[in-house]
């Protein structure tokens, strides 16, 4: 854990912070509703919908990884999968966009279901 | 345990198009319009006449000082500590130096207060007039109608919520009515607002009810109420007990490491 001092020498800009966590979350929202419509005309339902967006969720995590982050963040020296060059919260980047992006999956999933199915 | 046979429903089609399609574009169209009325009406900050605007400005003075002093020289932070700490307890930025120690103006009185619940009550109006709007006219229009299916078995206890006014027994709860369509859209098309209107937008209320404690934390510091002197003397406390370093100690140290570690 970096201390005060380190953070007064090298400062986290909270700008960039910002900026970082809404591009993850534009991401997140906007994918979160197309996988929804692309379940809802495929006809999943229950767990295999579910599944769906399980998938592609951390499918989009992974790529967003690896053509965004790793780049950089491997030639500064992180490890694989560490994220912590451009987030605060390894949490955050892996694990957010599954609650983030539900409600939107789920109301495009029932709409496209409901027209598609009717 | 048998399993039920699936309910099928015959539904006119028309369903979508006089129900399922007017509530989603006028739930769209409502979050655009809360989204620019709160642009609108966001009230501009009153402007300050110079005494006041010199207290406040005194005061983030301080407070930036303190929380700057490492990038300061020693006697650069010294030079400004004496400063301030010596134009604190003198009140030299007072508003009103002859005011000191008397006890603030009640503030429901003042009528500067009143403009921070006047915003408080805009926001909440924005928010409250156009959802009880909407909920009585799908209730006055669409009440009755079963419009969708959801594509995920929920169990018993939901049947309550999303078949309101439809009173079936026998029906599967996942058949939806329209105002459960309409719940739906509330907390599912803040993703669909993200990619119109931007990310900081006021669309949705769900963000509008977690962002409300924001600004007030600003407002608070000079707020009715708090008795400027005493945030002077508190400041000047703070700022005594700064111990000085600054990043620049050492720093060819680092420098060389940097160097040989290459």
């Amino acid at each position: 854990m970096p201390t005060e001092r380190e953070f007064q020498i090298a400062p986290i800009v909270p700008e960039s912070v910002m900026h970082n966590t809404k591009a993850l979350s534009n991401l997140q929202n906007l994918t979160a509703s197309i996988f929804g419509a692309a379940a809802g005309i495929l006809g999943l339902e229950s767990y295999s919908g579910f599944l769906f967006y399980l998938v592609f969720t951390v499918l989009t995590t992974v790529l967003f990884y690896a053509i965004r982050v790793a780049p950089t963040s491997l030639k500064a020296g992180h490890a694989t999968f560490d994220t912590s060059r451009f987030f605060r919260t390894q949490y955050e980047f892996w694990a957010g966009g599954l609650f983030g992006g539900l409600a939107g999956y789920i109301l495009t999933w029932t709409l496209f279901y409901g027209l598609v199915r009717a | 345990m048998a399993r039920l046979p699936v309910q099928t429903i015959q539904r006119d089609p028309q369903l979508f198009y006089w129900i399922l399609f007017p509530i989603t574009v006028v739930m769209v169209l409502t979050g655009i319009l809360r989204h620019y009325a709160t642009v609108l009406m966001a009230t501009s900050p009153k402007k300050l006449d110079q005494k006041t605007m010199r207290e406040q400005r005194s005061m983030l003075h301080g407070v930036a000082t303190r929380s700057n002093f490492h990038v300061l020289s020693g006697p650069s932070f010294r030079a400004r500590r004496d400063y301030l700490t010596n134009a604190y307890e003198t009140g030299a930025f007072l508003k009103s130096p002859d005011q000191r120690g008397q006890p603030p103006p009640n503030p429901m009185t003042d009528p500067g207060a009143m403009d921070g619940m006047m915003g408080m009550m805009k926001n909440n109006m924005a928010m409250m007039i156009p959802n009880t709007l909407i909920m009585s006219w799908i209730n006055a229009f669409f009440s009755g109608f079963v419009i969708i299916k959801l594509p995920f078995p929920i169990t018993v206890k939901f049947k309550s919520m999303l078949q309101a006014g439809v009173a079936t027994r026998e029906m599967d709860p996942r058949w939806m009515s329209s105002i459960s369509w309409y719940f739906l859209c509330i907390f599912g098309l803040q993703s669909v607002f993200n990619f119109l209107l931007g990310s900081d937008n006021a669309a949705s209320q769900m963000a509008q009810q977690m962002g409300g404690m924001g600004p007030q934390a600003g407002a608070q510091m000079f707020g009715p109420g708090v008795d400027p002197d005493k945030q002077f003397k508190i400041e000047t406390e703070n700022l005594a007990v700064v111990e000085h370093y600054s990043v620049l100690d050492g720093v060819e140290d680092r420098l060389l490491e940097g160097i040989m570690s290459k």
